[in-house]
């Protein structure tokens, strides 16, 4: 909606228009409403660290305490697992994954949430999930504290460390998309929210977070068994073992060198993402004019 | 159909003069996935596709509105007048037909735009700005008379969830009347705050409705409607009842509801609940006492 200019007929019809007009418009939606997104998520970061005691230095002790936990999980029933300097090697893996975690989970309930604004005002929906992508990304930010606090402390901080922000962009894409899908695919089915949790959970146990993907291979007798294949085609078994190829080093060596992530892998993912989130726009503008009638 | 079928000619309908052009509108709401739906639901919903779980919320209905018109949306409560103004903003998608809208349009589609309890009463005007599409330099020009009309002293910079129910209706007006469209959807806001700031806020909404190029008005205040309003349309299940000169409409509305009361009361009185008998039994009743 713009002011002062003199006006071009708009027209809303009934029918749905072509895919690829959808992706434009979608792009166009996300790209015309920043400043709408960056309030948003700036409210987002308030409404955190608001009415807590600690409030933003929560960002930081969150994924420390979570490290903890799985630390002791893993002392206690998975002594096979462990690694050098476990802390970093688990650690590497969960501050991707809480970024991945917390979008995924605000999402399913960002569009539903707004019920009343969606009902009172025209407004582009696409900016909802945009902005929980965008807190997701500030709460990654605050975790590179700790991460920066535990490299020095095991003396392992590489100038590998560089191709993180390349990793993060390639997580970013993945991740908005599934935001996008998650958030329209709740106002039809309200049953996600209570699934989302669950299948979030299994899809990290599934992931080599708490272990390496040599470990799943060992366990399953050989890297090439299609059940091999098949986790290697995670997203997620991609995303950790670049991280953690920068972070940490190959995870089978006693003091590994860290280098470059596996690029052909993370250029393939990345490719992926954009089109699952092509796909994942034009879903949630085919059936963005129905959310005033549904919520 | 409605009695009074307005006859479009094709033509005109490229004409600059119109506001808004709404050619057979329909809204259908498909029950299937109406409400908080669960998975399980909508699978026994889908092998019923054919039932009746679909209804038209609106149909058939034809409007045009001129530049300097101002048009009344009038009707009992679930006449589908909410959902007209709905589609005419451009929130919901219409299932059948079509509107073209010539100008800027803005909807006053109840209060509250933009509000996060944990943002500030600034925050919120920033934000609420942000999602009318207003542009951030409009927003700073904006700012002080919103905050000056809005009346709330220093609580401007306080959270919302400290504000009382008054005061947040208050800044919700205000911010949503901040906005100088060329078409203004009005949606029963005349009714919020206290005495002063009901007056406060009728004054300014005649302002707005004086200076917008048109407007739709949806209410329930027969005065409102014969003293702002140079057209009326009557809306019944969706369908137009008939649409011209706001008296004769709001008369007929008048007429429609006395015979609809005067039916309501005649299937009583044959349902054996005789009025006079009625009284008799609750005197009955009351001498026993």
């Amino acid at each position: 909606m713009s002011h002062g200019e003199a006006a071009i007929p708009v027209r809303h019809a009934s029918g749905t228009p072509p895919a690829l007009t959808l992706l434009r418009e979608g792009i166009d939606d996300i790209l015309s409403r920043r400043r709408l997104i960056r309030y948003l998520t700036q409210a987002d970061m308030k409404k955190r660290g608001s009415d807590t005691l600690l409030g933003n230095l929560w960002w930081v002790l969150d994924p420390l305490l979570q490290m903890l936990v799985y630390i002791a999980l893993v002392a206690i029933i998975g002594k096979g697992l462990s690694h050098p300097d476990y802390p970093l090697f688990i650690f590497s893996a969960i501050l991707p994954w809480k970024w991945f975690q917390s979008v995924t989970t605000d999402a399913t309930s960002t569009v539903v949430r707004q019920e009343r604004l969606i009902r009172q005002i025209a407004f582009p929906k696409l900016i909802l999930p945009m902005a929980t992508t965008f807190s997701g990304v500030v709460g990654f930010l605050f975790g590179l504290i700790p991460l920066a606090i535990l490299l020095l402390y095991f003396g392992r901080a590489t100038p590998h460390l560089a191709w993180l922000p390349v990793i993060a962009a390639v997580q970013f894409v993945f991740t908005m998309a599934m935001a996008v899908l998650v958030s329209a695919a709740n106002v039809f089915f309200r049953d996600l929210g209570n699934a989302v949790g669950h299948l979030l959970r299994l899809w990290w146990f599934l992931s080599p977070g708490l272990y390496s993907l040599s470990n799943v291979h060992g366990l399953l007798g050989n890297s090439q068994s299609p059940l091999a294949t098949l986790a290697s085609f995670n997203p997620f078994a991609v995303l950790f073992e670049a991280y953690r190829a920068v972070i940490y080093g190959p995870p089978d060596g006693s003091t590994p060198p860290v280098g470059p992530p596996d690029l052909v892998a993370l250029g393939w993912l990345l490719l992926g993402s954009i089109v699952f989130a092509a796909v994942a726009i034009i879903f949630f503008k085919r059936v963005e004019p129905d959310f005033a009638k549904l919520i | 159909m409605a009695p009074t079928a307005p006859d479009h000619v094709p033509e005109m309908r490229r004409s600059a003069s119109f506001a808004i052009d709404a050619v057979d509108l329909g809204v259908r709401y498909n029950l299937r996935f109406n409400r908080k739906v669960t998975i399980r639901q909508s699978i026994a919903n889908l092998l019923d596709r054919k039932g009746g779980n679909r209804f038209w919320a609106l149909r058939h209905v034809d409007l045009r509105v001129l530049h300097g018109e101002s048009l009344a949306v009038i009707g009992p409560n679930g006449a589908g007048k909410s959902t007209l103004l709905q589609v005419l903003a451009g929130i919901m998608r219409p299932s059948e037909g079509r509107v073209d809208v010539e100008g800027t349009i803005s909807g006053l589609l109840g209060l509250g735009v933009g509000f996060d309890a944990d943002l500030s009463g600034m925050e919120n005007i920033r934000l609420g700005g942000a999602f009318l599409g207003l542009d951030e330099d409009r927003v700073k020009e904006l700012m002080p008379s919103i905050i000056d009309f809005a009346d709330l002293g220093d609580f401007i910079d306080a959270p919302l969830k400290t504000y009382s129910s008054g005061m947040r209706a208050r800044l919700g007006f205000s911010i949503a009347t901040s906005v100088d469209p060329d078409i203004l959807l009005l949606d029963e806001v005349l009714a919020t705050g206290d005495a002063a700031f009901r007056a406060k806020s009728k004054a300014r909404v005649i302002e707005l409705v004086k200076s917008a190029k048109a407007v739709v008005l949806v209410t329930h205040d027969m005065d409102w409607v014969l003293e702002y309003c140079n057209r009326a349309m009557l809306l019944e299940k969706g369908r137009v009842v008939v649409e011209g000169k706001p008296d004769e409409v709001v008369k007929e509305h008048l007429d429609r509801t006395a015979a609809a009361t005067e039916a309501r009361q005649a299937a009583a009185r044959a349902a054996g609940m005789d009025p006079a008998a009625l009284a008799a039994s609750q005197a009955a009743l009351r001498g026993r006492r």
